[in-house]
C-alpha cells in the first residue's frame, strides 16, 4: 500500500536549545566530484547572450559551511579557450553563515533583493528580514542557499579581460540537484542568471567518486 | 727548561693516591677526594677518563668504610659520586655498579644536615639519568619513604623525591598510587617553595597527571581552584623554565578534561601568549615551548582560532626562516605549525603566502634527523589540507613532490607512514592527468608499499592510491591499474584490516567513476569478474559500515553503466536463494550514509530507459526491495528520503504490478 510522503516545504524556527547551531545534512548530489552543466545569461540591453557553464565540486566541508570547486565558461567571446575559475562557497547554514553577506559590496537590501528571486526563499523571507535567518533551522530544508565567490583564474591570466569581482547568490535543490544562481557585481549587468543541472556525464545513472584528506 | 710533570697531577697518579688512601685512609682520603672532585666537576672528558681508570669503586669504597662521624669525608664522597653521575650515563652506571646506592640512601638519615644534603644531591643526579633503577611505588614502605622526602625542608631532599617520581612514574597505576598517597598535595605545597623546588615539583606533578583524567578529576578538580591559581601565577614567574613547566601542567589538565573546565579560569589565550613568548628563548625552553604549544592547541579548533588571533602563525613562520636552526627547534616549529594548520584555512593561507615557509618545510623533508623528517611531513600534510591551494597545483612542483617521493623509500617505517599520509593529500590536485607524480615513480612505490606487511604502511599506501585515482582520465587510470594489477587489488579488498578494505574499495569506486562510456569498467569484468565478485562477497560478510558504504558505491557506479553492467550488479545483489536480499538488509541499516548508497544503487538499477529495466524492477520487487523503499518514504535522512522518492517513482513508471 502506498504511503503518503511527508512534505517539509518550510523550515522551522529552531528551538532555543539548538538555536541555529546545527550543520546541514549532507546531500549526495552536492558532494565532491559531482558535475553540473548549464548556462549563465550575460545579456545586456544591447545583446542577448548566454555562456555555457560547467561546474565541478572539489571540496565540501559542512562543519565549516564550506564548498568549493571550479567553474568553466565555454563560449566566452573574448577568450580563445574555455575559461576556468576556482570558486569558494559559503553555505547558509545559520551556524557559519547567514543570509546576510556583510561584505563584497552587498548590503542586506541587495541580499534580500537577490534571495527573493528564488521561489524557495519566500517562506524564509520574514525571518531573514529580522535576523538574517540566524534563528532558522534549515537542516531539513530541501534547498541549500549559498554564496559562491570566484577566487582565481585557473587556466588564464588575471589580465584576460574578464572579471571575477562579483559573486553568486546560489540556490541548490536537494531534490534534483539543480542549481540556480544570480551574479552580483555592482559594476556588471544585474541579475545575470546561472542555471545548472546535475549531469551524469553520459552514464545511465548516477556515479560517485571521493577522496579523503588526511 | 721545562721539567717533567709530576705524576700526581696525571689521572694515573691521582688514581694511585686514591687507591692507597682508600686502603689506609687518614687525612689523605679527604685531600685526594677533594682534588678528584675539583678535576671532574663540569668536565665530561675527565669524568670519562677517571671512570675508565676505575676511580668510582675506590670512592665508593671510601664512603662505605668511612665512619659516620667523619662528616666532611662523607660529604666529599657523596659530592664526588654525584659529580660522576651528573650528566654522564657511564658515570651513573659506574656509581651503581660500585654499589654506591645504599650508602647514599643511608646518608639521608644522618644527623648532619650537610651530609644529608650531599647524599640527596648525589642521588638526585643518579635519578636524573634514564639509566637509574626504577623506583618501586607498589611497596608501601617505598611510598612512605618518598613522602617523607617530600615533607623535608631541605630543597635537595624534596628535589630528590620529585626527581624519583619524574624518573620512575610511568603507568596509570603508579600515577594513581602516588596521587592516592597524597603526593600531589605535597607537590602542590612545594610549588610555593624555592625556585629549584618549584621546577622539580612541577615536573613531577606533570608526570603524575599526564594523560590521566581520573587522577586529574579526583585530585586536581575544580574543588582545587587554588592549584589552578598557583599554576597560573607560575606562568608569570621570573624564570622561563618555571613558566614553561606551569604551562605544561595546565596543558595536561586541559587535554585530559573538558576545555570548558579549564576555560573557567580564563587561561586559554593567556597560555598561548606565554608559550609564544617562551618560544623566543633560543634554548631548550624555547624548543619545549613549541611542543607544549602544539599539544595545547591540537584537536581543538577553538584554541587554534585563538592561537591564530594571537598571530601565532606569523611568529612561527618568522622563527622558521631564521638561519641555522637546530634539529629540535625545526621539529618543534613544524609540529606547532602542523597543529595550528590542521583545521583552519586562514592559518594555511598565511603559511603558503609566506615567501619562504614552504621552502623550509620541504627542506625539512631531507633533514638528517628522523624526527625532523616526520614533523616536516606532518606539517606539510596539514598545510596541504587546503583544497584551494591543491586545486591551484600549489604543491605539484618538483621542489615538493620529489623529496616526498624520496621519503617513501626511507629506512624508517614511521617516516614512510608520515610521507604516505602527506602524499595522500598532495595527489588530490584535481587535474585529470597527474603527470608529475606518476612520471616521478611515485605510483610504483605506492603500489610496492601497498603490499607491506605493516598494516599502517599498507593502509596509507592504498589511501594515497585511492586519492590519486580521484577524477583522473582513463589513460592515467590505466597506467595506475597496470601497476597495481588485478589480483593484488582483490587481495586489498579482502584485507584483514577493515580500514585497508575501505580505502581499497574507495579506489575501485574512483576507478569505475567518470564520464561514460567508461573503459575502466572493464577491469571489473576481467578474469571472470573477480574484482566485482570480491566486492560482492565483502558486501555480504563485512561488518564495518564504511566498508559496506564503499562497496555499495562500487555497485552504484557499476550500475550507472550500460545493461551489461546493471545486470552484473543485479547478480551480485539479488539472489533468489537468499532468505533476504542484501539490498533489503542494508536498506534497514541505522547508518544514513549506507542507506543513501544503497538507494542510489537501486535508482541506477531502475532507470526506466534500459531494455532490461522492467525485468530488474520485477526482480527487485520480488526480493522485497520496493516494499522496503515504501517503508522509507519518511526516512529521517533527507537525502535518503529524496532518493527513495526517485527510486519509487522509477519503479512506478512500469505500472503497479505488485499483485
Amino acid at each position: 500500500m502506498p504511503v503518503r510522503m511527508v512534505e517539509s516545504p518550510a523550515p522551522s524556527n529552531s528551538s532555543g536549545a539548538n538555536s541555529g547551531q546545527t550543520c546541514l545534512q549532507p546531500c549526495s548530489l552536492l558532494s565532491v566530484g559531482q558535475a553540473f552543466s548549464g548556462t549563465q545569461n550575460v545579456s545586456s540591453p544591447q545583446k542577448d547572450e548566454a555562456w555555457r557553464v560547467n561546474v565541478r565540486i572539489q571540496g565540501c566541508d559542512l562543519d565549516h559551511g564550506y564548498l568549493c570547486g571550479t567553474m568553466e565558461a565555454l563560449n566566452v567571446p573574448m577568450a580563445d579557450t574555455p575559461v576556468v575559475t576556482f570558486w569558494e562557497g559559503e553555505i547558509v547554514d545559520t551556524k557559519n553563515y547567514t543570509f546576510f553577506t556583510n561584505k563584497w559590496k552587498a548590503t542586506s537590501e541587495v541580499d534580500i533583493e537577490h534571495w527573493t528571486k528564488f521561489p524557495s526563499f519566500s517562506p524564509l523571507l520574514t525571518q531573514v528580514e529580522v535576523d538574517g535567518g540566524k534563528s532558522l533551522d534549515l537542516t531539513n530544508y530541501q534547498y541549500i542557499f549559498m554564496r559562491w565567490k570566484e577566487q582565481y583564474f585557473v587556466n588564464v591570466g588575471a589580465d584576460c579581460g574578464l572579471t571575477i569581482a562579483g559573486f553568486y547568490y546560489v540556490c541548490f535543490s536537494c531534490v534534483d540537484g539543480s542549481i540556480n544562481g544570480y551574479y552580483y557585481d555592482p559594476n556588471s549587468s544585474p541579475f545575470q542568471k546561472l542555471e545548472l543541472k546535475t549531469t551524469n556525464e553520459r552514464r545511465s545513472g548516477f556515479s560517485f567518486s571521493s577522496y579523503e584528506l588526511q | 727548561m721545562p721539567g717533567s710533570a709530576s705524576t700526581t697531577h696525571r689521572p694515573e697518579g691521582l688514581i694511585d693516591r686514591l687507591r692507597s688512601a682508600a686502603a689506609d685512609g687518614g687525612e689523605a682520603k679527604f685531600k685526594v677526594l677533594r682534588e678528584l672532585k675539583n678535576q671532574i666537576i663540569g668536565n665530561r672528558t675527565k669524568k670519562l677518563s677517571y671512570i675508565k681508570l676505575g676511580a668510582v669503586p675506590s670512592v665508593v669504597s671510601i664512603l662505605s668504610s668511612a665512619s659516620s662521624s667523619v662528616d666532611c669525608l662523607l660529604i666529599q664522597c657523596a659530592a664526588t659520586i654525584g659529580s660522576f653521575a651528573c650528566g654522564v650515563d657511564a658515570g651513573v652506571k659506574a656509581v651503581l655498579d660500585a654499589g654506591a646506592f645504599p650508602h647514599l640512601i643511608n646518608l639521608l638519615s644522618h644527623s648532619n644536615e650537610k651530609v644529608v644534603d650531599a647524599g640527596a644531591r648525589a642521588l638526585k643526579m643518579i635519578y636524573q639519568s634514564p639509566s637509574a633503577p626504577k623506583y618501586d611505588f607498589t611497596q608501601p614502605k617505598n611510598i612512605e619513604f618518598l613522602t617523607s622526602l617530600l615533607d623535608k625542608t631541605n630543597e635537595n631532599v624534596t628535589g630528590l623525591g620529585a626527581t624519583i617520581i619524574t624518573h620512575s612514574c610511568q603507568t596509570p597505576t603508579e600515577q594513581t598510587l602516588l596521587s592516592n598517597a597524597g603526593v600531589l598535595k605535597k607537590l602542590i605545597h612545594l610549588l610555593h617553595a624555592t625556585s629549584p623546588q618549584r621546577d622539580a615539583s612541577l615536573e613531577s606533578f606533570a608526570t603524575i597527571i599526564k594523560q590521566n583524567p581520573h587522577v586529574i578529576t579526583n585530585h586536581v578538580g575544580p574543588q582545587n581552584g587554588s592549584t589552578f591559581r598557583t599554576l597560573l601565577d607560575l606562568t608569570k614567574d621570573r624564570y622561563p623554565r618555571t613558566r614553561l613547566l606551569a604551562c605544561v601542567c595546565l596543558t595536561l589538565i586541559k587535554n585530559a578534561t573538558s576545555s570548558a573546565y579549564v576555560e573557567s579560569v580564563g587561561m586559554r589565550t593567556k597560555l598561548i601568549l606565554v608559550l609564544l613568548e617562551l618560544v623566543e628563548d633560543g634554548g631548550q625552553v624555547g624548543d619545549e615551548a613549541l611542543f607544549t604549544l602544539s599539544r595545547f592547541i591540537e584537536d581543538d579548533e577553538g584554541l587554534q582560532k585563538l592561537a591564530f588571533e594571537a598571530n601565532t602563525v606569523d611568529k612561527l613562520c618568522q622563527q622558521m626562516v631564521k638561519e641555522s636552526l637546530q634539529g629540535k627547534r625545526l621539529e618543534g616549529l613544524f609540529t606547532a605549525l602542523g597543529s595550528i594548520c590542521s583545521n583552519l584555512e586562514s592559518c594555511r593561507s598565511i603559511v603558503l603566502q609566506s615567501p619562504k615557509a614552504l621552502t623550509v618545510i620541504t627542506e625539512g623533508l631531507t633533514h638528517t634527523t628522523t624526527e625532523v623528517r616526520i614533523a616536516a611531513c606532518i606539517c606539510l600534510k596539514n598545510v596541504s589540507r587546503s583544497v584551494k591551494y591543491l586545486s591551484a597545483g600549489h604543491f605539484m612542483t618538483e621542489a615538493v613532490i620529489m623529496p616526498v617521493i624520496q621519503l617513501l623509500y626511507d629506512a624508517s617505517t614511521s617516516v614512510q607512514v608520515a610521507a604516505l599520509c602527506t602524499v595522500s593529500n598532495l595527489v588530490v590536485d584535481f587535474r585529470t592527468h597527474k603527470s608529475l607524480f606518476v612520471q616521478s615513480g611515485g605510483v610504483k612505490q605506492l603500489v610496492e608499499l601497498s603490499k607491506s606487511m605493516e598494516s599502517s604502511v599498507r593502509l596509507n599506501a592504498v589511501w594515497a592510491l585511492r586519492n590519486l585515482m580521484f577524477l583522473i582520465d582513463n589513460r592515467c587510470k590505466e597506467e595506475i591499474f597496470m601497476d597495481i594489477k588485478l589480483f593484488p587489488l582483490t587481495r586489498l579488498i579482502s584485507d584483514s584490516n577493515a580500514c585497508v578494505q575501505e580505502q581499497a574499495l574507495g579506489l575501485v569506486c574512483n576507478l569505475v567513476n567518470g564520464p561514460g562510456p567508461m573503459d575502466s569498467m572493464m577491469y571489473l569484468f576481467t578474469e571472470d569478474g573477480i574484482l566485482l565478485n570480491t566486492v560482492g562477497r565483502e558486501l555480504r560478510k563485512a561488518s564495518r559500515t564504511q566498508v559496506l558504504v564503499q562497496a555499495m558505491y562500487v555497485m552504484c557506479n557499476v550500475a550507472s553503466g550500460k545493461e551489461l553492467e546493471k545486470e552484473a550488479v543485479m547478480r551480485q545483489l539479488v539472489n533468489e536463494e537468499d532468505a533476504q536480499s542484501i539490498i533489503v538488509s542494508l536498506l534497514q541499516s541505522e547508518v544514513a550514509s549506507l542507506r543513501t548508497a544503497v538507494v542510489w544503487t537501486v535508482v541506477n538499477l531502475t532507470v526506466p530507459t534500459g531494455a532490461g529495466a522492467l525485468a530488474r524492477v520485477v526482480k527487485l520487487r520480488n526480493a522485497g526491495v520496493v516494499s522496503q523503499l515504501k517503508n522509507m518514504v519518511n526516512d529521517p535522512c533527507l537525502d535518503v528520503k529524496l532518493r527513495v522518492r526517485t527510486a519509487l517513482g522509477q519503479t512506478m513508471t512500469f505500472g503497479d504490478f505488485s499483485t
